[in-house]
């Protein structure tokens, strides 16, 4: 890092580079006193995250349990940076996610964070190739055979040619979990990845997403609220 | 890619509409232009070395003034009392000759000779572009503006009823005549070179530099008060002006005020039916605006879910961007060549009308394409911007 900033400091915009450099390579997460606005009025909340202070490490696996109505995509859409109505500060290696501007946030959605959505967020216009495509295309990070490969794994190579609207929820889930792995990350970030998946299909994705993360030393947050992606958790948290 | 998801929603119906609309704004507004380029040498035509709204102004020659000598001179608060009426931009005074002319030009083995007269006005008057209107002392070339009544009285008249060739303007303007000058005893043989015919100026033109080097040197001294004013206007068809004359005895010489009325009203003309084509074109361009928005709006989900996966907002609105630059370009590039394609219909007509017609420059109507072109481009690339930054936003 000290190496970085020496170098970057030649530049103009020294400050803005370094910030997008630590960004590009986010260590932590953190979390303090962090509180989705609705909830604010509510007495007695019992949570390992909301109104606490939580780290998430980078090259770790956790699992985040919830219940129904207990903020859970709300806490993807803060990290994410879609929506802002929360209290408290969520901030990406010391810096607060508040002050990114827009150019910051798609670097980071480009090479830092990798999100599977729950709602998936594909395009049913395009086929499964087509969808992932688009991603890859902004990142350049995989080879079409990868990507055949892990269709091929996932059991979805013969829906390749097949409009995403086409597909059941289940196999839309693979190709958006697909498009999600081709991106540089340092963080993978899953909105209840198996809801629509038997476990066969459950282990494959884990397998794959355990490669991945391993091989770029990416942390993993999962989200859950029944049935988890099999994998060895570093830490298990309950909304 | 990205194209191929967001053409979805495109209505051609809402875009051709734009299209013909703003189209027709666009042909309006550049044929307006371009016929008045066109057109306005017709009525200024041969008098192009001149500024556009003048008149000439003397005093009514009256037959009791004639009996006792009584001039039809302005004096000095005559001409400042001119100056200070508020239609009147200049003034200037024609410099009459103190000395004698006469000219004589040899042609077909015949001498013509004939005593003359020169007047002057100050150069300002007078376009400055006219090549050659220059005098400097020792000169011995003169440059002469004369009317064309002059050269058309010659080649109707006189050249027909003796049998002699009749000449063009070129070949006037190629010639040279003897000029002889004399006053004070002395006499002076200069040329004398044609350099414009005009159809409004009811006398023989000489540089005003000339003039004053003229009557310094032949001559006898005296300031003899001026017979006529040229006068500036704002606009010709000003009923003050008029109505001053009319009170002051004034007379303004033959059409002048009729060739500067035309101009006038083809100028009022123009105006209104440019501004009919720019109230068209605003009007399209509110049509695309609200073709475009909608367009966003109904992909509002698409475009939240591109940015979602990590597009950035500038990404997402290039290829709207795209469509209505290219939309402006096609409209633009449409019009010019539909005013082309007129201007060629009405030009044969003119050329018919008019025989020694001289179209106008293209360049304004070209100027003006591009920049209406321009100018919506970036309303438009600005306005599609601020929505997409305005999706990005609400999350």
């Amino acid at each position: 890092m000290k190496n970085e900033e020496l170098l970057m400091n030649n530049g103009e915009h020294s400050s803005f580079f370094i910030i997008n450099s630590s960004l590009n390579k986010m260590n932590t997460i953190e979390l303090q006193q962090t509180l989705p606005e609705v909830f604010a009025g509510r007495d007695g909340i019992v949570s390992d995250v909301w109104h606490r202070q939580v780290a998430f490490q980078k090259g770790k696996m956790y699992l985040i349990e919830a219940a129904s109505g207990t903020g859970k995509s709300s806490l993807c859409s803060f990290i994410y940076g879609y929506r802002t109505d929360y209290q408290g500060i969520i901030s990406f290696d010391g810096e607060n996610v508040r002050k990114l501007t827009v150019k910051q946030w798609t670097d980071i959605r480009k090479r830092s964070l990798g999100m599977l959505f729950q709602e998936l967020r594909l395009f049913g216009e395009l086929t499964a190739w087509e969808n992932v495509q688009l991603k890859n295309g902004l990142t350049g990070f995989c080879r079409k055979q990868q990507v055949k490969d892990w269709f091929e794994q996932l059991g979805i190579a013969d829906k390749w040619d097949v409009k995403a609207a086409r597909m059941s929820y289940g196999q839309q889930q693979r190709v958006a979990f697909v498009r999600m792995l081709c991106q540089p990350a340092d963080f993978f970030f899953l909105d209840e990845p198996v809801s629509h998946l038997d476990d066969g299909n459950g282990e494959i994705m884990a397998r794959i997403l355990k490669e991945e993360a391993a091989r770029q030393g990416a942390g993993v947050i999962v989200t859950s609220i029944g049935k988890h992606l099999p994998l060895e958790y570093d830490r298990v948290l309950s909304l | 890619m990205i194209w191929k998801l967001l053409r979805q929603h495109i209505s051609v119906a809402q875009l051709a509409g734009f299209f013909l609309a703003n189209l027709c704004g666009m042909v309006i507004v550049l044929l307006g232009i371009q016929f008045y380029k066109d057109v306005l040498p017709v009525f200024t035509q041969g008098d192009s070395f001149m500024k556009k709204d003048y008149v000439i102004v003397s005093k009514q020659v009256s037959t009791l003034g004639s009996l006792v000598g009584k001039g039809g001179t302005f004096s000095r608060a005559d001409i400042a009392d001119m100056e200070s009426q508020p239609f009147a931009k200049r003034t200037g005074a024609f410099t009459p000759a103190q000395f004698q002319v006469s000219a004589g030009m040899g042609m077909a083995g015949m001498q013509l000779s004939t005593a003359m007269f020169f007047e002057s006005v100050p150069d300002e008057f007078v376009d400055v572009r006219l090549e050659g209107w220059t005098y400097r002392e020792g000169q011995t070339e003169i440059p002469i503006i004369i009317p064309r009544n002059y050269l058309n009285l010659y080649n109707f008249g006189f050249a027909q009823s003796r049998n002699l060739p009749q000449l063009s303007e070129g070949v006037m303007g190629m010639m040279t005549l003897d000029v002889r000058l004399s006053g004070r005893g002395r006499t002076e043989r200069m040329k004398g070179r044609i350099v414009g015919f005009s159809n409004r100026l009811n006398t023989i033109l000489v540089p005003q530099a000339f003039m004053e080097w003229a009557n310094a040197t032949l001559g006898d001294g005296g300031q003899t008060a001026p017979s006529r004013l040229i006068v500036e206007v704002d606009n010709p068809a000003d009923d003050r002006i008029a109505k001053y004359f009319k009170q002051k005895g004034y007379e303004t010489e033959g059409d002048k005020l009729d060739a500067g009325k035309t101009t006038w009203f083809l100028k009022m003309v123009v105006g209104i039916v440019l501004t009919v084509g720019l109230i068209i074109s605003v009007l399209s361009f509110y049509l695309l605006m609200l073709s475009i928005y909608l367009l966003l709006q109904k992909n509002t989900k698409k475009l939240e879910n591109l940015l979602m996966i990590g597009f950035s907002p500038a990404a997402v609105a290039r290829p709207y961007q795209a469509l209505t630059v290219g939309l402006n370009a096609a409209v633009a590039a449409m019009g010019v060549l539909l005013v082309w394609m007129a201007r060629d219909a009405y030009l044969d007509m003119l050329q018919r009308m008019v025989p020694d017609f001289q179209a106008g420059s293209l360049l304004p109507t070209l100027l003006t394409a591009g920049g209406l072109f321009l100018l919506v481009s970036v309303l438009n690339v600005l306005a599609v911007r601020r929505k997409v930054e305005s999706i990005w936003r609400k999350k």
